[in-house]
């Protein structure tokens, strides 16, 4: 079966000088979780953006491959893309207050999504979106229905987000730091409450995510992205259990978790700071900040394959990570 | 040399103006904070947005005065003290680097500025500022460009300098690493553990990453709607959380342990308000085990071995 999205090869130039995204394929599978982690300008929103179309002015997407339900999108119109998006693919970004209309109320935001794709009475929108408030942990959801974003929480506009997203019954829904905004207790329960629906609907999940504990929690698929690339993917259990690009590795050992390092002992670090990719850069993206990289870095990386499914773009081949770490082991001994 | 700080009783409340025709709202940001830090230790605040752990951040470094209360530096009163003597003795970092330094500035200047404030001159600046960048990683020729030219990274160490350069005892970190990407905030917070060791600085560290400060508190006090819940050790707080709240607050954080899921932390849907503080216990609308005298009753601190609560059912 093949996924519901699937994108190969995706690039994103920025007036032609910047290369934000070079080359990602990623597969999103109906009911599946896949998210997509990285830090700050490694070109995860970007990528989002992409697939949906929504690049900025100046933005230069090509694909070897972009299809959502088998149904290719590069070649769509800005008219049909629009009919796509909201409908069967929905989108819900990181700060909500930005994404909604302050002027309207709730309830008139969320029955335009339906009235719009799909036509129908605006009292049987409002019933919907009514339904939909309750079903996202809202109470008394006519009450906000009358009520303008600005009179609403953080996290209330946020479960309004996802209300609103899920109105038009979406396939896909691609969010974008959906918690980053909010408090670590409401994080929890929009989270919570993602998961719940995602089993209820079916939906399939594209999280972006700079959060390593969210991925840990969430995901079945995990591309880490660095650079504009992706430079492992994995699910989530190989992924944490045996990360194998140096990346990752670096990443995971820069979150204290409780219980496996001393307090106040150093916790480990990546030197130096994402580079800017210019166009026509070659070789692997991480080289500068690799204790581990040496001159044919700087040449094409090959992709090793580490298990069915795990795969990671290194020079390294699969198992150096243990056996350094069994090498240092026996030198601690001798 | 570290000193410690003692708050009493302290409160701060703030009119807030909701239009030209209704009146102004109250809000009780501190409301009752009584706390003792340790000198030479790394004191954890933590809490929700809008629970004063940030106002209450802003009275320890003098930037607001207390509506009622004190708040001493080794035995001695914040309102005491002028604008310079409390510069020389407690010092800043804030959140965002990118907001918090001024971008026409060179970093030379910025990193001065307490120094030039002070009086110092021109050619113990230029000393002190080299020998400050140093100190936080940085090198010495970075001294003459802007903020824009740094990452955010960088950015905070030079903000981590300019609290550093008059050698106070103090440094309030109010979110230091929260802007930052993950791999940056690990080098931060290595940062500020070896200068809190090498330089005997007493730190208090607000932030709303538990697993942070659980890495690196001796000691943590969880704020709520003002008022401190609970205040103990780290290990015995996050081994053994008393409070409800505390318990919740520790059951949302996501270690990266695949497999555990999201769990329910039993909070609902009511979002905590400090110019409408709820009657009896504050944090009765939200918590999963409030009995109905939750809702009349104010519970009182209680000691409870070594830590304080404040629970009618803890």
């Amino acid at each position: 079966m093949s996924a519901l999205l699937e994108v190969e090869g995706l690039r994103v130039r920025f007036n032609s000088r910047a290369e934000a995204v070079r080359g990602v394929s990623i597969a999103v599978n109906k009911g599946e979780t896949h998210c997509l982690v990285g830090e700050s300008g490694c070109g995860k929103s970007v990528s989002s953006l992409a697939i949906m179309g929504l690049l900025a002015k100046g933005g230069q997407r090509t694909a070897d491959r972009l299809a959502f339900g088998g149904q290719d999108l590069r070649g769509l119109s800005e008219r049909a893309m629009s009919r796509l998006r909201g409908d069967r693919m929905a989108m819900i970004f990181q700060e909500p207050m930005t994404s909604l209309n302050p002027a309207y109320t709730i309830g008139s935001q969320m029955a335009e999504v339906l009235t719009r794709h799909r036509g129908g009475s605006r009292r049987a929108a409002l019933d919907r979106a009514a339904s939909l408030l309750g079903r996202v942990g809202i109470t008394a959801p006519g009450m906000r229905l009358a009520q303008y974003p600005h009179q609403l929480s953080g996290g209330l506009r946020q479960r309004v987000m996802i209300a609103m997203a899920l109105m038009c019954d979406p396939e896909l829904l691609i969010a974008d730091e959906p918690t980053t905004a909010l408090d670590v207790t409401v994080q929890a329960q929009i989270l919570r409450l993602l998961m719940e629906l995602q089993r209820e609907l079916g939906l399939a999940i594209l999280l972006i995510t700079h959060d390593l504990g969210i991925v840990a929690r969430m995901a079945d698929r995990v591309s880490v992205m660095y650079a504009g690339e992706v430079v492992e993917s994995a699910t989530a259990g190989a992924l944490f259990a045996a990360p194998s690009h140096p990346y990752t590795r670096g990443l995971l050992a820069c979150v204290p978790i409780p219980g496996t390092i001393a307090r106040g002992a150093a916790l480990g670090s990546i030197p130096g700071t994402v580079p800017r990719i210019a166009l026509g850069f070659q070789g692997c993206g991480f080289r500068d900040r690799c204790a581990l990289a040496d001159a044919s870095c700087a040449g094409a990386v090959p992709v090793q394959r580490r298990a069915a499914g795990h795969e990671y773009a290194c020079r390294l081949e699969p198992g150096w990570g243990e056996r350094a770490l069994g090498e240092r082991a026996l030198g601690e001994q001798a | 040399m570290s000193a410690p700080i003692e708050i009493r009783g302290v409160t701060k409340h703030f009119r807030q103006s909701t239009g030209v025709f209704s009146p102004p709202r109250l809000v009780r940001a501190v409301d009752g904070v009584s706390l003792s830090m340790k000198a030479g230790g790394c004191f954890g605040i933590v809490g929700e947005s809008g629970c004063g752990k940030s106002t209450l951040a802003r009275l320890i470094l003098g930037l607001h005065p207390v509506t009622d209360g004190d708040i001493a530096v080794d035995g001695k009163s914040l309102a005491t003290m002028n604008r310079r003597e409390r510069a020389r003795l407690i010092q800043p970092v804030f959140q965002d680097p990118f907001s918090s330094l001024n971008p026409r500035r060179s970093i030379r200047d910025i990193v001065g500025l307490p120094l030039a404030a002070q009086g110092a001159s021109g050619g113990e600046i230029d000393r002190k500022v080299a020998a400050m960048l140093e100190r936080v990683g940085l090198r010495p020729d970075m001294a003459p460009r802007q903020p824009a030219q740094l990452s955010g990274g960088q950015r905070q160490r030079v903000a981590i300098a300019r609290a550093l350069v008059l050698g106070p005892r103090i440094v309030v970190c109010d979110e230091p690493t929260s802007a930052l990407d993950v791999s940056v905030q690990a080098q931060i917070i290595n940062l500020l553990n070896e200068l809190r060791r090498d330089l005997g600085l007493t730190l208090v560290f607000i932030s709303h990453n538990l697993a942070v400060v659980e890495h690196i508190c001796d000691e943590v006090a969880v704020m709520y709607l003002g008022r401190v819940v609970e205040h103990a050790a780290t290990d015995a707080l996050f081994r053994a959380p008393a409070h409800p709240y505390t318990r919740a607050l520790l059951a949302s954080v996501l270690t990266p342990e695949p497999g555990l899921g999201i769990p329910d932390v039993g909070l609902g849907d009511h979002y905590p308000d400090p110019a409408n503080v709820p009657p009896g216990c504050r944090f009765h609308p939200r918590c999963p085990i409030a009995a109905a005298r939750c809702a009349v009753e104010t519970p009182a601190p209680r000691m409870i071995g070594e830590r304080r609560v404040e629970c009618l059912l803890a």
